[in-house]
């Protein structure tokens, strides 16, 4: 890594890369043709190629969006990302057939030991194509189908193509039309009829080479009364030059059932991270979307719930740490399009060494959704002069029988609180580490056990030299 | 850059998302209208002056557009202490435009009473309260329920200034009304309450923004809303603390009561904080009318829409807890409790 690129990315524990051993490796920039030759590649039907193409001819008409970090959009060199990788020539089921380098990556992960203890399933994507993919026994026999998405459409051809871009359709916005023409990888997820997935399952997606654009696409459907836990985590190395992350995923909630999708996002500083993530949730379903970003250069991601069955439910706890050169813009989105919906939305972020977090989130009751309630909150802490926080909210409310409340606050850590710790004996740095970690503790309860402890450890190597 | 140059806002901004600028424009987006004065008249021993409009640097195609079809300015500077001085703005005929500024420079309380029926009718409010001054700022809106409203205010507030604004909106078919504040001295302070009953197809849009360039300034943002009929209320609220402005403290609060089925209310209050040693917050609420209180009060004998009516009234008083001039208050007051009860009348 370079001095300018160390200096970019500070102390950033996954900033170590690979020697890049691609077995296929597109030229970088984006046209019809490339879009065409992913689609080719992977052997896909027709009906997916045309979908491709026309979200490419989109993406190309689509301008740039007008709100958020213009200026650090605007410095996306679409002609300079690789927008095709394959690091492996197939999916394995086992981590002793992944090739060395690859395996090597994930090992210092440690996501190997994680499925051993305590996950349901993994899939791990390095680049643009999941690399090793495995899911337990027993939910096999149950009747789940967990599958890298690439996989999923080969396999299952007829539910892919009922569900695909039925949650993010092509022209949402430029990105979703851009995932949707070069999508690549990602996870899909089908849990039967009354089927309770016990243990999270996981994938972990990796950025490896430099300038790489991962355009990951990942459905999950839960089928009536079903319920499932599904985590991501993402990271990349360190470069100086900047990788693109944009993502689409869907989930679909039939009724009475639950879906829970937790994210730890720890981009390295030097990627864009600019994901859609939406869901409908039908009768009675819940959809939770828990959502942790620590790393990249900037974030546009607003997790979003069409609540379109009667007696659905919202869930969205997101925390953000922005640090130096770094914008977290994100928030939530809950659309109540049917009665009885409720929604609670839960946003802490922390900007430190001039970096900007924003809160964007859009609250909505349509005229013929009675009787929905809804309460946002927000917290902001600014850990010194230079840094920035912003809230952007709206409520649009068209029923009169709602009820709907929004509160948000922005401050610094507490002299009373630092004071009160430092008498009890803690170093100030030691006191706001405890303080902050207390802060996002209404995030870390909702994640597994692992996760939890990885992210306060996070938090506190973030922190580290925080004072004065 | 004139008018004509200027680019149409798109609904992206969320200024123009729920008004986009071709709904408030009283006709062609192209067209300059030729545009009859707002007659301004005084109660009162203070006097305007008449001067020409100051060039056009304006950003915003709101206050461009008010410079384009107005012609001169009505300015009055208030040096003493005096009695509440009420300003009448008579507006009429096809298109009217008023410009008028308020220099304060000690102690004053200034209502403006907008009424008359025309058809679109912009006002341009300017206002600069000096160092230590204060002043209480009351605007009544009572337009003819035909017309359109276009109402843009920038005020600076220097050190150890206070402003205390109130606005009551109850006039007017579709209402737009962009406020912009800045609190440009140390101690500088804001009191800002907006009330407005939103009845029949009334489209009401009130966007107010503060900016704390200074430490140790203070602004404080209520907006009531009560919205009936088929009323479409929007409340917009940005509240920027720059880099440096420590110890400032900002709050705004956005409540909306929701009266009928087709009534709508969208509430965006925002917040950028560039500064860390500063209290920052904001909170919206939208609810129907609570049953209990409904019940409450017709198990003592009111009727329906007595009860409702009551249950309004106090909510939109309300709006006003926040302000201190008991003169201002006391208007302000009057002036709901008088619309509210010929509206219940009718």
């Amino acid at each position: 890594m370079t001095d300018d690129a160390q200096e970019l990315i500070g102390d950033y524990r996954y900033g170590f890369h690979d020697p890049e051993n691609s077995t296929i490796r597109f030229d970088k920039g984006l046209s019809e043709q490339v879009v065409r030759d992913i689609s080719e590649l992977k052997n896909e039907p027709k009906w997916m190629t045309d979908i491709r193409v026309k979200a490419y001819r989109h993406f190309v008409e689509r301008v740039m969006p007008e709100w958020g970090n213009c200026s650090l959009l605007n410095m996306i060199d679409f002609e300079n990302v690789t927008y095709f990788l394959r690091s492996s020539d197939k999916t394995e089921k086992s981590w002793d057939d992944v090739p060395d380098d690859i395996k090597n990556t994930f090992n210092r992960l440690g996501i190997p030991e994680a499925e051993q203890k305590w996950l349901g399933g993994v899939t791990a994507q390095y680049e643009s194509e999941a690399v090793y993919h495995s899911i337990r026994e027993d939910l096999e026999e149950q009747g789940v189908i967990f599958l890298d998405m690439d996989s999923g459409l080969k396999q299952y051809p007829d539910i892919i193509k009922k569900y695909f871009g039925t949650v993010v359709p092509h022209s949402d916005n430029k990105f979703s039309a851009l995932n949707t023409a070069v999508w690549s990888g990602g996870s899909f997820l089908y849990i039967p009829k009354g089927v309770s997935v016990e243990m999270p399952v996981q994938a972990y997606f990796r950025i490896n080479a430099k300038n790489m654009g991962q355009f990951e696409r990942t459905l999950i459907i839960a089928d009536e009364g079903s319920t499932v836990h599904y985590v991501e985590g993402c990271t990349a190395p360190n470069y100086s030059t900047d990788s693109l992350h944009s993502a689409v995923v869907e989930l679909i909630a039939m009724e009475g059932a639950k879906i829970r999708y937790s994210t730890v996002q720890n981009w390295s500083s030097n990627v864009y991270n600019l994901v859609t993530k939406r869901a409908i949730a039908h009768k009675n379903a819940t959809i939770e979307w828990v959502d942790g970003n620590i790393g990249s250069k900037l974030t546009m991601k607003y997790p979003s719930v069409l609540l379109k069955g009667e007696g659905a439910h919202a869930e969205v706890i997101s925390v953000a740490y922005a640090g130096n050169g770094q914008h977290q813009d994100t928030g939530a989105k809950v659309h109540h399009l049917a009665s009885n919906t409720t929604s609670n939305i839960l946003s802490k972020s922390i900007s430190k060494n001039g970096g900007r977090s924003s809160y964007r989130g859009l609250l909505q009751v349509t005229p013929k959704s009675t009787g929905c309630r809804s309460k946002v909150v927000c917290d902001a802490l600014i850990l010194d002069e230079h840094s920035r926080s912003d809230t952007y909210p709206t409520m649009e409310i068209g029923n009169s029988t709602s009820d709907l409340e929004h509160e948000a606050s922005v401050s610094k850590v507490s002299s009373d609180q630092l004071f009160y710790l430092m008498s009890r004996g803690f170093t100030e740095d030691e006191a706001m580490g405890l303080i902050v970690n207390g802060f996002f503790e209404p995030f870390t309860r909702e994640l597994p056990m692992e996760y939890a402890v990885e992210l306060n450890k996070l938090i506190e190597l973030e922190m580290e030299g925080s004072i004065g | 850059m004139n008018y004509q140059q200027m680019a149409i806002p798109p609904r992206s901004e969320h200024l123009w998302r729920y008004t986009p600028w071709p709904r408030i424009h009283p006709s062609s987006i192209d067209e300059v209208p030729i545009a009859a004065d707002v007659i301004f008249s005084l109660e009162g021993r203070e006097s305007f002056e008449t001067i020409p409009q100051a060039a056009d640097n304006f950003d915003d195609i709101a206050r461009s557009f008010l410079h384009a079809t107005g012609s001169s300015c009505h300015r009055m500077v208030i040096s003493e202490q005096s009695d509440p001085i009420h300003i009448n703005a008579r507006a009429s005929g096809h298109i009217a435009v008023g410009h008028l500024e308020l220099e304060v420079k000690d102690s004053a309380v200034v209502f403006i009473h907008i009424s008359g029926e025309p058809e679109w009718v912009g006002l341009h409010i300017t206002g600069k309260i000096h160092p230590n001054a204060h002043l209480s700022f009351g605007f009544i809106n009572e337009l003819d329920s035909n017309s359109k409203f276009l109402r843009c205010e920038d005020w600076t507030v220097e050190r150890d200034a206070e402003l205390e604004h109130a606005t009551l909106s109850v006039g007017g078919f579709r209402c737009k009304s962009d406020m912009r504040t800045t609190l440009n001295g140390t101690g500088a302070s804001i009191r800002q309450s907006i009330t407005v009953n939103a009845i029949g197809a009334r489209h009401d849009d009130e966007h107010v923004e503060i900016q704390h360039l200074h430490g140790h300034t203070y602004s404080n943002l209520v907006m009531n809303s009560a919205c009936g009929g088929s009323s479409h209320f929007i409340g917009t609220g940005l509240l920027t603390i720059t880099e440096g402005a420590d110890k400032s403290d900002a709050s705004q609060v956005f409540r909306n009561l929701l009266l009928s089925e087709k009534a709508r209310a969208e509430a965006i209050p925002e917040l950028e904080v560039l500064a860390d040693d500063v209290s920052a917050a904001h909170g919206a609420a939208s609810a129907p009318i609570d049953r209990n209180q409904m019940h409450y009060l017709m198990s003592r004998g009111l009727n329906p829409q007595e009860a409702q009516s009551m249950i309004v009234h106090g909510f939109l008083l309300n709006a006003f807890s926040n302000l201190t001039n008991k003169c201002l208050i006391e208007e302000m007051r009057t002036r709901l409790t008088v619309h509210l009860e010929c509206e219940l009348r009718r």
